[in-house]
Order: C-alpha cells, then structure tokens, then sequence
C-alpha cells in the first residue's frame, strides 16, 4: 500500500544504518539507567518503569507498524496474552522467568493462528480486523469459564519492590532495542519495508511477503506479550478490561505516532512525552487522556513523521545546504 | 441446552431480525463515507454514542419523547460533523489513507473521555411509554420498540437510498466514489461531496445511536462496541448498497441472537465479531453481492 504516511516515513527509515556506535549508545545509556534506583525515589522509579514499558511498548508496536506497514489496533489482545499467561503460569508454580518466555510464545503462536484471517487483508481493512480480534479476545475472556470473568485471577507470586520492577523493565526495554537494532542490520528489515512501501512489488521482487509479514506480527506481538507479563506482575491481579483493554492499544499508537513511526529513538522520545504530560495532568486524570487525543490530532496534521522523525528531518536539511 | 424449544428459538430470531433491522441504521452512515471518502471511520461509535445522549438529555431537560427527538438529533448530529470533516479530516487527506484513520482514532479517544468527564460513567437508558410492552403474534412476543425502530429504521434507509440513487447530490456522491478525480474534472465539487456525506454520516449515526438506546442501557465506554457492529453489518451488506446495509443488519441480528440463545447472552457481540474477522478474511466485499446501489 503506497500513501502518504509510508512515502514520508520513507525517506527517513529507508537510510536507517545500524552501526557499533548506536549499540554503545545504548549501553551507555543502560548503564545511566540501570543507576537511577540508586540516587532516585520510589516515585521516580514509578514514573521511570512507566516510560520504560510505553516505550518498549511503542517499540516493538513499530516493527510490524512502522516498518511493515501492518497498522494494528490490536495490540491489546497481544498485551492481554502476556498479562493472563504471566498469571496462569506463574501461579501454576512455574518460575517468573520461565513465564515471560512462555507469554512470549503464547503470543507468537496466537499470531500464527490468526495470520492467515488478518493477513488476507491490506490496509485499512487490516487495522479493521485487528481492532475485532482484539474486542472479541477481551470479551471471550470476560465471558469464558477459564479466566476468571470479570473479577479476574489473583497472582500469588510475592509482588515485586519498585526498584525490582524498574530493573526488570529496564532489562526488557533494552532487550526489545536490541531485537530493533538487530533486526535493522538484518536483510529482514529491507524486506518488511518493501512490503510496507508496496506489497505487490515486493512480491514481485521475490520477497515472500506472507512470511516477513508473518515474522514481523509474531516479533512485535510476542516482545509487547513480555512486557504484558511485566504489568501483571505490577498489578498482582489481572482483570480482562485491564489485561485487554482499549487503553493499552491508545497508549501505544499515541506514543509511537508522537515519536515517529518508523524511527528507531521516536518511541522512547514519545514514551518519554506521554508520560510527562500524563503527570503534568495528574491533577485532572479525566481529561488526560483526551489532551493525548489533541495532541496526537495536531501532531498528525502538522508534523506526520512525529517529533523524532521531524527533527532528523530538518537536521538532514541544514546539514545539505550548509 | 439441553432440548431446543421452538417457540423460544422464533421469538429470538424474529427478535433478532428486528433488533438487526434496527441497528442497521447505525451503520449505513459509515458505509457511505467509506466509500465516499475512502476513509475508516473510527470515530462512528462515539457519534452513535452522542446521538443516544442527546436524546437521553432532551428527554431530561425538555421533556421530549426519544421517538420525536430523532429529527432533532439528526440535525444536532449533522451539525455537530460537518466541521469536523472541514477543519479536521479534510487536511489531513492529502498524508493518505492511514493519517485520516489516526485522526479519528484520535478523536475518538478525545469524544469517549470528554462524554466520561461530562456525563459521567454512569450506564444509561432512553424510556418511553412503550418500553416495555411487547405485542403478541400467536404464542411469539416481540418488545414493541423493536417494531418502531425496526419500521422507522427501514423508512430512513429507504429515504437514504431515495437520496442516493434518485437525485443530483446523490448522482454527485456515485461519481465521487467512482473516480474521484474524473467527477471534479466533469464540474462536481468533491470536497463538498465529502462534507456533506460525512455530516449525513453524523446525522444517521446519532439517529441510530437513539434507537440502540431505546433497546440497551449504554455508557460513555459503548462506541467501540458499536463501531465494530455497524462494520460486521457493512461487511455483510457489501460495502455502499445501503438495502444491503439494511439485510446484513437483519442477518446480523439473527447471528447475534442465536449466539446469544446458545452460547449465553455474554457472546452476543463476540458471535458477531468473530463472524466479522471470518468475513473480512473470506468475503471483504460482503456475501451480498447484487447490483452495487453506488
């Protein structure tokens, strides 16, 4: 599909190169990271796991949206598997590491079951589809005798310090920059963006697109499945409304769309936006969400690329005439 | 379920074949504008939502009947979208097709926490003399309302296909969707095309929202649930055949109802979603694929 947004989005991810130095970047600023808890509050560890898993989140959303072109609104349903699978295992005794591998694969494997339905479709009916199947997951488990209904299940797993939870979520956000970096210097990435700026002529071209498409839904479902299965343990309880819920998917799509769809750094800068303009609003929680609905519509309609992508943009720019 | 009762399972598919008749009037909006203007519009559920406020608070204030609100909600409806699609849609269009769904994403979210903040998330009902009496056919009782809605969504559909096949704006609107470009070249003012179809939009919408209301209580949350109904209706109708829109209605209330008498009333809206991404995946022009009304 060939429209705006790609043909924008293009001229900045297509020359992405992913060298030693953006690797030692990010060590670098693990490293400041992984320090916090030491000299910072619990409220800045909250705040500090808060962007960490929204910009993990957005991240691993921008694999299958921002460099396949799969625009999913359905993210909730993968977050919701991470969140019951973490609840399920960790509660049948299995240790809390070997959960989140599971919620992993629980999610790759839902990706592989409903790939041949979603994939059938392009474009806009796509993002049709994956707003149903997210719908139809969060009211299945509502209604289903296994999950709990409504109520939910309780974990009995201790809940984990402040502090724990920063560590943990630090260690996933940079695991899913990993899988992003990598995955950049791979061929994989030159094949998802084919089939993100036209499908048919990557077909053509011999890229098998059903498989990148494939490998690129079940990556980012299965690395949003993980950070799910962090939430639950957050939470200690799992509620379908809340493990399935809309507001995941809005989270998302607002953080990444603000960032730059299709940067590698937009969804940290967007994950870092949404939740500072969440706590400068926490003082008028009801209208937070509908100044994020303001402020995606603005940054849509004047800067389509999101602050990430409009400042590489005219960093490019200045640095052609000059 | 042990032994199916006959009698039962008639009253819930004329039931739901009622009910579905009724609902289609949510959807024939959002077939029109998608293909019109080629754009998801995300934001549907939520202007069914307002519609079904405004009569809640007409009713309220004013003392107005739901059943006689409906020009009134029309007009707010109308009112209400048509700058919308001005000031907010149209610019955007020239990002392309996924900039103007974003955008009404976004302004979904804005509308669903701006109903919350301001009436509340409270469930709520529209009443009206009739709400529950229901009316005998032999041994099957129907709810009376969803004889009136059903009887007042068909009329309006009726009127809607009228407009669209029988006059100058609606000639207009057909050239539009077919070729855009041609139709501005022949002398039709697309972007008003666009304009007035998505206001009809709001205007039909918000009426629908008025009817689902006289059926089930909402709350400010119900537009996602609503938006993915009138898609599954659309899909099943064939995409801009607005009598289509109107039996895929009838044939997903029947689903709906028959999910609901088997599996639980719990799995009225998952049937139909799950119905919905098995057709999308089979049939993405819709099963009913008769002479195309646009």
């Amino acid at each position: 599909m060939k429209n705006g947004i790609s043909i924008l989005l293009s001229r900045i991810a297509t020359p992405t190169r992913v060298g030693p130095r953006d690797f030692i970047i990010v060590a670098v600023l693990a490293a400041i990271a992984f320090a916090v808890p030491y000299f910072a509050g619990t409220y800045q560890q909250e705040v500090g796991f808060r962007i960490l898993q929204l910009g993990a989140l957005a991240a691993a959303w921008n694999i299958a949206a921002g460099y396949t072109g799969l625009v999913s609104l359905g993210s909730a349903a993968f977050f919701g598997i991470g969140v019951y699978t973490m609840a399920i295992a960790s509660n049948a005794g299995l240790p809390i590491a070997l959960c989140v591998v599971l919620a992993a694969g629980v999610a790759g494997l839902f990706a592989l079951i409903v790939s041949p339905a979603l994939f059938r479709l392009r474009g806009l009916y796509f993002t049709v589809g994956t707003l149903a199947l997210a719908e139809a997951m969060r009211i299945f488990v509502v209604n289903s005798p296994w999950f709990g209904g409504q109520a939910g299940i309780y974990l009995t797993a201790r809940a984990p310090k402040a502090y724990d939870l920063y560590w943990i979520a630090l260690l996933i956000a940079v695991f899913v920059v990993v899988c992003v970096l990598l995955l950049l210097r791979s061929r994989w990435s030159y094949r998802m963006q084919a089939v993100r700026d036209d499908e048919d002529v990557a077909s053509q071209l011999g890229v098998r697109t059903y498989r990148t498409k494939l490998w690129a839904f079940g990556l980012s479902g299965a690395l949003i499945a993980i950070v799910g299965s962090i939430q639950a343990l957050n939470q200690g309880i799992v509620q379908p409304n809340g493990g399935f819920g809309m507001s995941w998917t809005i989270d998302i799509v607002s953080v990444a769309i603000i960032g730059g769809m299709g940067t590698k750094v937009g969804p940290w800068v967007g994950a870092v936006f949404i939740v500072l303009l969440g706590e400068f609003l926490i003082q008028f929680p009801e209208i937070h969400l509908a100044v994020v609905g303001v402020v995606l519509v603005l940054v849509i309609r004047f800067m389509p690329n999101g602050i990430w992508g409009t400042l590489t943009l005219a960093l490019q720019k200045n640095r052609n005439f000059s | 379920m042990n032994s199916i009762d006959p009698v039962g399972l008639a009253n819930t598919v004329l039931g739901g074949a009622l009910l579905g008749g009724l609902i289609a009037l949510s959807a024939v909006g959002l077939s029109l504008v998608l293909g019109v203007m080629k754009l998801v519009n995300l934001m549907h559920g939520q202007i069914v939502v307002l519609g079904a406020y405004a009569a809640f608070y007409l009713a309220a204030f004013w003392g107005i009947s739901p059943l006689l609100a409906l020009p009134i909600v029309f007009v707010l409806g109308f009112a209400f979208t048509a700058p919308v699609q001005h000031f907010i849609l149209a610019p955007v269009a020239k990002h392309g097709e996924e900039a103007g769904l974003l955008t009404t994403f976004a302004l979904a979210i804005i509308l669903e926490n701006l109903f919350i903040r301001f009436f509340s998330g409270d469930s709520r009902s529209l009443d009206t003399a009739f709400s529950r009496e229901t009316l005998a056919i032999g041994p099957i009782n129907l709810p009376t309302i969803y004889l009136i809605g059903f009887a007042i969504s068909l009329t309006v559909c009726l009127a809607v296909w009228m407009l669209v096949t029988r006059t100058s704006f609606g000639r207009s609107l057909r050239a539009s969707s077919e070729d855009p470009i041609s139709a501005a070249i022949v002398g039709i003012h697309v972007s008003r095309v666009r304009w007035g179809t998505f206001a009809l939009n709001g205007g039909l919408a918000s009426m629908g929202g008025v009817l689902i209301a006289l059926c089930f209580s909402f709350t400010p949350s119900s537009g996602s649930e609503y938006l993915l109904t009138a898609f599954a209706i659309i899909v099943l109708g064939g995409l801009g055949n607005i009598m289509g829109t109107f039996v895929g209605g009838i044939a997903l209330g029947v689903i709906q109802s028959l999910g609901a008498y088997f599996f639980g009333d719990g799995y009225r809206t998952f049937v139909g979603l799950v119905m919905l991404i098995i057709l999308l995946a089979i049939a993405p022009n819709g099963i009913l694929k008769r002479r195309r009304s646009l």
